[in-house]
């Protein structure tokens, strides 16, 4: 059950931050193509949505240290 | 730290308007204030904007002429710009600059009459034969798809055949063709076609001598391409014009060669003349573009723009030693300007903090006014970065690395400060490698015998297991240590944002600002006394409790200071203090992954000497993966860190860069 809810919380949030990615990246390709200098604020836009994911990989690496404590 | 700005007017006769602008064009140290919208808004219509004098428009027209001959030059002759002196063009600049414009474009006449005359040959030989060798190109597929055709025709002494080129897709032209072809030859005709590539298709008419002229007459009136050979091999059998191309196409590259390694004695004498020439027109058409900027009257011209303070001394001597009391240059205190937004922005660093203005690549530079954040950048950027990598062997690669970027790229400002920032990464990236004993992932734990038998780190060189403090810090072993380090670092680097936040709303006389920012700062201090009774069994429930008591404080100053979207912010601001368990998160996968590869190798090698040579590829493929993803994701997430977790605490953009009007003085 530890390790079904680890998987949930990391895969749920890394598939939140795919969509979200998928979604900002087309749209940034789309403003880069018109605006090349806006290249340097897709890098960091793309990046927002990666925060879901990384606190999704905290969440599950602290639920598997849970599973360490209650051992 | 952002340069203090002084606003000048400068005021002199207009008869002596384009010497002061020479003069001005020298310095290079003014920012030109485009003055079209104030006097579109004055009252006083005596003033007007200036106007270039009309037998300059038509030296504008020559300059641009010569600029695009020059071009056409440097285009031909290719010189290595990147290898050449700054100083021999600084000097052939010197010598061709004049103030008189007709001067300057003589001596750029003359010497594009000595290019010209020394390269017309060679470059219209090498321009012909490129023309030659890519028709030759076209013709020789054609050539060998017809020419099985045309050697069995060729053995018929009363039968003539053309050859035709037709695009694939208009292939059914070919039976119309034969229908009619065949009426004018009464029938004694035939049309063999082959396909020579995916959009053509060559095809070869045969027919009775008799009506050679009738053919040709119906086929100049369709609408097709006959495969027409250069004169000289036209009159050829076509085996024997097949050799001949051949023969061409292979001897044209070692001509081109030739002519090549000729023009390289040409590029050598006039490259840096050209790179000058071109450089110096660019000067002299951007001093005749600024004159619209200026204002006049019918007696006085009127420049007005910026310049860092320290310049206004050097600008007024220049000034008033060429011109005395004919030019009046007046320093309008910034102070009174009422918008600080307009100002232009120059940076003023030392030279290590310098190379971390890279920043501003991405971003716009920090409004007039505010605090430069560029040194908060340099500190806590490699530190981010180093903390997130964190293994010797990366960091000594990282390090050599971007110093030989830094150093061969010196004259590319770009590379070579990605190449400095990153030498400096690599550094804090040992620093951290050191304090978690990682090398190229967990070698020193197996040479030092560290690791039990799962691969868990079960013995430390300070302290043990148990202990909060040991040496080394496993990332793996020691996570929830290190998230708390980690909130702990971006509590500070939050902090640091809100308190130059403070200092702008200060700075601004904006008390609202820095009581906001003073509250978003108290409610992240408030929650991580309170985060720390979770983590930390030891730590007074009192001290709790005041954390709870000052992130309501908090709240209520962020309230007062912004209203309820400052309230909101202050909360937000403690989401966005968990973002920073990034450095941990991004740090382990790293880790984790180096151990992998360094699982993978170990066992690959148990497996004879085949096994230890995979096992060394295994190493070096993953562990390059590692290394390449290592260096791109914390530089992402340490770049978003800042602009989006600290910077958006207390960052303004500018609206305008300080650009000054200045001669690229053959460095362009």
């Amino acid at each position: 059950m530890i390790a079904f809810s680890a998987a949930i919380a990391i895969g749920l949030s890394a598939l939140a931050t795919g969509l979200a990615q998928s979604r900002i990246g087309a749209a940034m390709a789309g403003a880069i193509a018109e605006r090349p200098e806006l290249v340097g604020s897709a890098i960091i836009l793309v990046a927002i949505p990666e925060t879901m994911v990384i606190l999704g990989f905290v969440v599950a690496f602290l639920i598997t240290a849970l599973k360490t404590v209650t051992k | 730290m952002i340069e203090k700005m002084a606003k000048v007017e400068i005021l002199g006769l207009k008869d002596i308007a384009l010497d002061a602008i020479d003069v001005i064009h020298d310095l290079g140290t003014l920012h030109i204030e485009d003055l079209t919208e104030r006097i579109g808004s004055m009252d006083n219509k005596r003033v007007s904007r200036m106007e270039m004098d009309p037998k300059f428009v038509e030296h504008e027209g020559t300059l641009n002429n010569l600029r695009a001959k020059v071009g056409d030059m440097i285009r031909e002759l290719q010189p290595n710009v990147d290898d050449m002196s700054a100083e021999n063009v600084a000097t052939e600049y010197k010598g061709i600059w004049s103030e008189n414009v007709e001067v300057m474009i003589s001596r750029i006449e003359s010497m594009l009459r000595d290019v010209e005359r020394d390269t017309r040959d060679t470059v219209e030989r090498k321009s012909d034969l490129l023309v030659e060798l890519s028709r030759l190109e076209k013709y020789a597929p054609i050539m060998g798809k017809v020419q099985p055709l045309a050697d069995r025709v060729a053995k018929m002494t009363d039968m003539a055949s053309i050859a035709l080129i037709i695009e694939r897709k208009y292939k059914a032209i070919l039976n119309y063709l034969n229908e009619e072809i065949s009426k004018i030859t009464e029938g004694e005709c035939e049309i063999i076609s082959s396909d020579v590539d995916d959009e053509s298709t060559a095809a070869l008419i045969v027919f009775n001598r008799r009506f050679l002229k009738q053919v040709h007459e119906f086929l100049a009136v369709q609408d097709v391409n006959q495969v027409r050979l250069p004169s000289d091999l036209s009159k050829k059998p076509i085996d024997e014009a097949v050799g001949e191309v051949r023969a061409r196409i292979a001897q044209i590259p070692s001509e081109i060669d030739e002519i090549d390694s000729k023009l390289v004695g040409v590029t050598d004498k006039y490259s840096v003349k050209l790179i000058a020439a071109r450089n110096a027109i660019h000067d002299r058409l951007e001093a005749m573009d600024v004159v619209p900027k200026f204002g006049q009257t019918d007696q006085v011209f009127i420049i007005s723009g910026w310049l860092p303070e320290p310049e206004v001394e050097p600008m007024d001597k220049a000034l008033t030693g060429k011109f005395g009391n004919k030019v009046i240059m007046t320093v309008v205190d910034i102070r009174e300007e009422e918008d600080s937004e307009g100002t232009p922005v120059a940076l003023h660093n030392s030279s290590f903090t310098r190379y971390f203005e890279i920043l501003y690549m991405l971003s716009k530079y920090p409004r007039y006014g505010t605090v430069d954040p560029t040194i908060v950048f340099a500190f806590f950027f490699p530190i981010l970065f180093g903390l997130m990598v964190g293994d010797i062997g990366y960091g000594i690669l990282i390090l050599v690395a971007g110093w030989i970027v830094h150093r061969k790229y010196i004259n590319k400002p770009f590379v070579s400060m990605i190449g400095f920032v990153l030498t400096v990464g690599g550094a804090w990236t040992i620093f951290f490698g050191i304090i978690y004993l990682e090398f190229f992932g967990d070698w020193i734990y197996r040479w030092l015998g560290l690791l039990n038998a799962d691969g868990e780190l079960d013995k430390y060189l300070l302290g043990t297991k148990n202990s909060i403090f040991k040496y080394p810090v496993d990332r793996i072993e020691g996570f929830t240590f290190m998230l708390a380090v980690c909130l702990i670092i971006g509590w500070i680097h939050m902090g640091v944002g809100l308190v130059i936040g403070i200092i702008n709303g200060r700075r601004e006389h904006n008390f609202k600002h820095a009581l906001e920012k003073g509250g978003i700062f108290a409610i992240l201090t408030g929650a991580m006394m309170i985060i720390a009774k979770f983590g930390m069994a030891w730590w007074p429930t009192w001290a709790a409790g005041v954390g709870g008591l000052l992130a309501l404080a908090g709240i209520v100053m962020a309230a007062k200071g912004a209203g309820f979207g400052g309230a909101i912010e202050g909360v937000v601001g403690m989401g966005n203090l968990f973002s920073y368990a990034r450095l941990i998160a991004i740090g382990l996968a790293s880790v984790i992954m180096a151990n992998v590869a360094n699982k993978l190798a170990i066992e690959q090698a148990k497996s004879g000497i085949i096994g230890v040579f995979v096992g060394v590829i295994v190493f070096i493929l993953l562990q390059t993966l590692n290394i390449v993803i290592g260096v791109f994701s914390p530089s992402i997430h340490a770049l978003r860190l800042h602009l989006v977790e600290s910077f958006g605490k207390f960052f303004e953009p500018a609206k305008v860069r300080y650009e000054p009007f200045k001669k690229t003085g053959g460095e362009e």
